[in-house]
């Protein structure tokens, strides 16, 4: 127990000694764990909310849509003449085996909507002002139907801006909402004709609007809104004993309703309109899963720079503690105990920043009853979070520390850093260059593999920047497609966007600041003696910012393929069109990150050169 | 003993370096007078922590002091930018460490015509000077040789042939044999008086008696401010047949 | 027992014998162990003899050594102050330096800072002249380590010299 103790103790005093490195560690992996966070409470909301919909509004197991111009029959369109047709496939479909219940068939009229300079399609469904035991839309504002009164859809409404008491025409009559529902029988606007067989109910001809959004009026009125050109279709809910069989029972019964390609009369099961609310969702998914990833990976390779700039001190802490008798686990677990409390703060405080926001980009469709809020953040996910973060930390200080505790005492202790590299070659060429660039070149030089972390990291920083601007420009050409309309799920797309290009920009940054605090911290030594030996501190500053532009080029010219590639990757695999960004906003990209790594390379760099040589080659070692 | 100041190599007065405020206030250099002529060796000698490494890092400019004023060859170096300052460092200033600072990855000679190159000397001329002043110091042969093959006295060797390669007015050493055992530092003493006997003006701050004795003054420090000066001329009131234990 | 030494001791007060034997074995700490007391009476009696210092009798206690008082003559006194200011170093005879240090601070006759001072001022010439001639030599003559011996002897006394300095100023500043 003592030695547990003595571990934290240890651990302790060491975050303490450097608080700037545990804070930028900490933030990577909290930014990485929050985005976690989101996507699997996101992953976790696809179809709850529509059971509670379901729930609520007592939900259909089939919704038979009957009727409609193609059922019209050989007498042509008219309204007569499809109500005996429609009334048999009901008595069919009713007495169908595995059917317990029904309510309807109700009438649709097909309609146009006017509000404010705004016209959208209606689908308005006929309903008594009595509730019904199966499929009773949830009124969640105003009251349910009335002679004269509307009652609409809520993501509908939301996109017609229309509150109760608003004044709304319907085909031209004036009609008041009554209220705002929400149902389980149809997907809520706009994936109202997403349903799986493609296409709406209705097909009102090529003059009129598709119809985009679900209404509800008194059985009278829907009557009165029908016309010979946009008859009457009929909507009829069943119960089935086993709701799970319900996509087999549509399959067996198509033929009833007399579904033909170009008819859309059909039975739709409640897992279709499930799905279709799901869609919403995943597009939402969509836009969080690359976003994920990347995060994943920016804060991977922040904390493994991080880690591996610690090497020096960690292989001489270590020979100090085999020095004074520590056994190798004990040494082990010190080593490790540092990164992974950190990884287990930023995995808490991940989980707080997502669930805070997820009820924001998580609120479903609202047309579908309930958040998701605390009920997203199932211990399930905590752990898995946690366990990835874990993992994360453990990643990257893994490799370094088994090195370190292989390492002998004497050699860790003697000699605490690996040796400089020679390069004759370069330092052949140095020679003849301007002193800053000759700092540049033998700086890098004299360290390959901290260029070759500082080119992966700058890679990284600029696949993250590459991706989210593929993102933009991907979106941006989805939505050239609307209508005028606000489109909801767009918005909120659109904003998700914004969050993650903010989370991953500040990912990217912190990468970019890592790695050049990294490399500054590592050259503080040369960079002292070489203002000993007459350097202005300008030209210290100077060789710095090259020694980092340097491996900074490659890695950022490699972010652009990368990002490009990640991206489509993460976009269906290439099952949906990934647009590629204009050229010039690439170029600015990569300038951009070169720009910022010179920047945040002069800043330390300065500050370092504010300090007396005298102290940093007293203090260090090589 | 009153040098026109012009001629002066080094002149400070009332030179002082603090560090901390309030109760945690230190005094490391508390009111340093000192002239330096040219030609001159001056050893500066205390025990440990009585400020001498930091009086001679304010001498050579690579750190600001607190107070007072320093002039080098008559010209003042209190309202000087950062810049100037290097510059001095670069041209009229050689330093030499305790631990040496040689960077391991560059062979001697790469070491050496460092600074020249620095100074944006041509990589041609730097070459050549830093291959002569290896050659003055002894160590021709081991020119391409890394820092790591050389022995301790041989690598502070080095870094004085560094410290002399933009033939500044005056060097500064702090604790150059502090690393070194006594063959090393007989080495090191050696080059030192070959480099008093060809009038280079130097400052040393030791607590090794060995260097102090051969120096032209010895002057003594603790808790900032210097106690004493010695001239360590005349001769001695013994044989040195009696100093070894031979009966005179 | 070192003349000098024994005359500087009674430069602070007339003493007993054995008062005179118990502040040397003081002032010597452990190698005091090693210290024969005979020779310190023997070395008084002679003192009496060439009339550096003087006895008197206690009254009612019989005619020994030990229990007679000593006390400076005038020309012991001068004695004493000639052997503070030598800085001869014949050979390691630290012994002896660290009581002159002693006696002098005891009886005040001298600042023991400036001693020690002007030891290592003198110690310093020597090996400043040693040292030219180590130099001097070639490579590794045979003369030339036997010059590194002196030097490092030197070196050694020197170091201790810097001890006593740093004590001797704190006992200073604490009284």
């Amino acid at each position: 127990m003592g030695k547990v103790l003595l571990a934290g103790r240890l651990a302790a005093r060491d975050l303490r000694h450097r608080p700037g490195q545990a804070v930028l560690l900490l933030l990577a992996i909290t930014a990485a764990t929050a985005v976690l966070t989101l996507g699997l409470a996101l992953n976790g909301v696809t179809s709850q909310p529509y059971r509670q919909t379901r729930a609520a509004t007592s939900g259909p197991d089939i919704v038979a849509q009957l009727g409609g111009p193609a059922a019209a029959g050989p007498h042509g369109p008219g309204q007569g003449s499809a109500e005996p047709q429609v009334a048999g496939q009901v008595k069919a479909l009713v007495r169908a085996p595995g059917v317990t219940g029904h309510s309807g068939p109700y009438p649709v009229a097909s309609a146009l909507l006017r509000v404010r300079g705004l016209s959208a399609g209606v689908e308005a469904e006929g309903r008594g002002q009595a509730p019904s035991s199966l499929e009773q839309p949830e009124v969640t504002a105003g009251r349910w139907v009335r002679p004269g009164g509307v009652v609409l859809e809520r993501t509908f409404a939301e996109a017609l801006g229309v509150g109760v008491g608003d004044r709304v025409t319907l085909n031209s009559r004036p009609y008041a909402v009554a209220g705002i529902a929400v149902t389980a029988a149809e997907p809520p606007y706009p994936n109202l004709c997403y349903v799986s067989g493609g296409g709406c109910v209705i097909d009102l001809g090529p003059q009129s609007p598709v119809a985009d959004g679900m209404a509800w009026v008194t059985e009278p009125d829907a009557r009165a809104l029908a016309s010979p050109a946009a008859p009457l279709s009929y909507f009829l809910n069943l119960r089935l004993k086993d709701p799970a069989m319900a996509p087999a029972f549509a399959g067996k019964h198509s033929s009833t309703v007399g579904f033909h390609p170009a008819g859309n009369a059909q039975l739709i099961p409640w897992q279709d309109i499930a799905a279709a609310d799901g869609l919403l969702v995943a597009d939402e998914q969509s836009v969080l899963s690359p976003g994920a990833w990347l995060a994943g990976l920016l804060a991977l390779a922040t904390v493994t720079v991080l880690a591996g700039g610690r090497m020096a001190e960690r292989t001489r802490r270590v020979g100090l503690l085999k020095a004074v008798g520590a056994a190798p686990g004990l040494i082990a677990v010190v080593l490790l105990a540092e990164n992974l409390v950190l990884a287990l703060l930023a995995a808490a405080a991940g989980l707080a920043i997502g669930r805070l926001f997820a009820p924001l980009i998580t609120k479903p469709g609202a047309g579908l009853v309930g958040t998701p809020g605390a009920p997203s953040l199932t211990p399930s996910i905590a752990g898995l979070v946690v366990a990835v973060a874990l993992a994360v930390a453990l990643a990257a200080t893994l490799a370094p520390a088994i090195r370190a505790a292989r390492t002998s005492t004497v050699s860790a202790l003697a000699n605490a850093a690996r040796p400089p590299r020679r390069r004759a070659g370069l330092i052949v060429i140095s020679a003849r260059l301007p002193a800053a660039l000759l700092l540049g070149l033998r700086l890098v030089a004299r360290r390959p593999r901290r260029a070759v972390l500082s080119a992966a990291s700058i890679a990284v920083t600029a696949t993250g920047i590459v991706a989210v601007l593929t993102f933009h420009a991907t979106a941006n050409f989805k939505d050239s497609g609307s209508s005028g309309l606000g489109n909801p799920v767009l918005d909120r797309d659109e904003q998700m966007l914004m969050v993650l290009t903010v989370v991953l920009v500040t990912l990217a940054i912190l990468n970019a600041v890592c790695s050049t605090w990294a490399t500054v911290q590592d050259t503080r030594h040369a960079a002292a003696l070489a203002r000993a030996l007459g350097a202005t501190g300008r030209q210290v500053s100077a060789g710095l910012v090259a020694a980092q532009l340097i491996p900074a080029l490659p890695g950022a010219l490699l972010g652009v393929p990368l990002g490009l590639g990640l991206f489509a990757a993460a976009n269906g695999g290439g099952a949906r069109a990934t647009t590629i960004p204009p050229a010039w906003w690439l170029a600015a990209a990569v300038l951009g990150t070169l720009a910022a790594v010179a920047a945040l390379t002069t800043v330390p760099a300065r500050i370092g050169a504010g300090r007396p040589a005298a102290e940093i080659l007293a203090s260090d070692t090589v | 003993m009153n040098d026109n100041a012009d001629a002066l190599v080094l002149r400070a007065r009332g030179l002082c370096k603090e560090y901390g405020k309030g109760e945690g206030l230190v005094r490391a250099v508390d009111g340093i007078d000192l002239d330096v002529a040219p030609g001159e060796t001056v050893a500066v000698m205390g025990p440990s922590g009585c400020g001498k490494s930091t009086l001679l890092h304010l001498l050579g400019g690579l750190d600001r002091p607190s107070g007072g004023d320093l002039w080098l060859a008559g010209r003042s170096l209190s309202g000087l930018g950062e810049r100037a300052l290097a510059r001095i460092r670069r041209d009229a200033v050689g330093f030499v460490f305790q631990a040496f600072h040689l960077m391991d990855e560059l062979t001697a000679v790469e070491n050496v015509e460092l600074p020249a190159l620095l100074a944006g000397r041509s990589p041609r001329a730097a070459r050549r000077r830093a291959a002569d002043l290896l050659d003055r110091v002894g160590l021709a042969d081991r020119a391409r040789f890394l820092p790591p093959a050389l022995s301790g006295g041989q690598r502070q060797r080095v870094a004085i042939a560094r410290a002399l390669v933009s033939d500044p007015l005056l060097v500064l050493a702090d604790e150059p044999t502090g690393n070194l055992d006594s063959e090393a530092t007989l080495e090191v003493l050696r080059l030192f008086d070959s480099l008093h006997s060809a009038g280079q003006t130097l400052v040393v701050v030791t607590h090794d008696s060995r260097i102090a004795a051969t120096a032209d003054r010895l002057i003594g420090m603790r808790d900032g401010a210097f106690v004493d000066e010695t001239r360590l001329t005349g001769g001695t009131t013994g044989s040195l047949g009696a100093l070894a234990g031979l009966e005179g | 027992m070192q003349q000098e030494v024994v005359l500087a001791m009674l430069a602070k007060e007339p003493s007993h014998g054995y008062e005179l034997r118990a502040r040397l074995r003081q002032a010597l700490g452990p190698l005091g162990e090693a210290m024969n007391d005979g020779q310190v009476y023997v070395t008084l009696t002679r003192l009496e003899k060439a009339g550096l210092a003087a006895s008197e009798q206690s009254a009612g206690l019989p005619d020994r050594p030990d229990r007679k008082v000593y006390a400076l003559t005038p020309v012991g006194r001068q004695r004493v102050a000639g052997w503070l200011a030598e800085v001869s170093w014949p050979k390691p005879d630290l012994a002896e330096f660290h009581l002159k240090l002693i006696a002098a601070a005891a009886a005040r006759l001298a600042d023991p800072l400036s001693i020690v001072d002007a030891q290592r001022r003198e110690l310093l010439r020597r090996l400043r002249e040693v040292q030219r001639a180590a130099m001097a030599e070639p490579g590794r003559s045979a003369a030339g380590l036997l010059l590194e011996g002196v030097v490092l002897r030197l070196q050694a006394d020197l170091h201790w010299l810097e001890a006593c300095e740093r004590t001797w100023t704190t006992r200073k500043d604490r009284s």
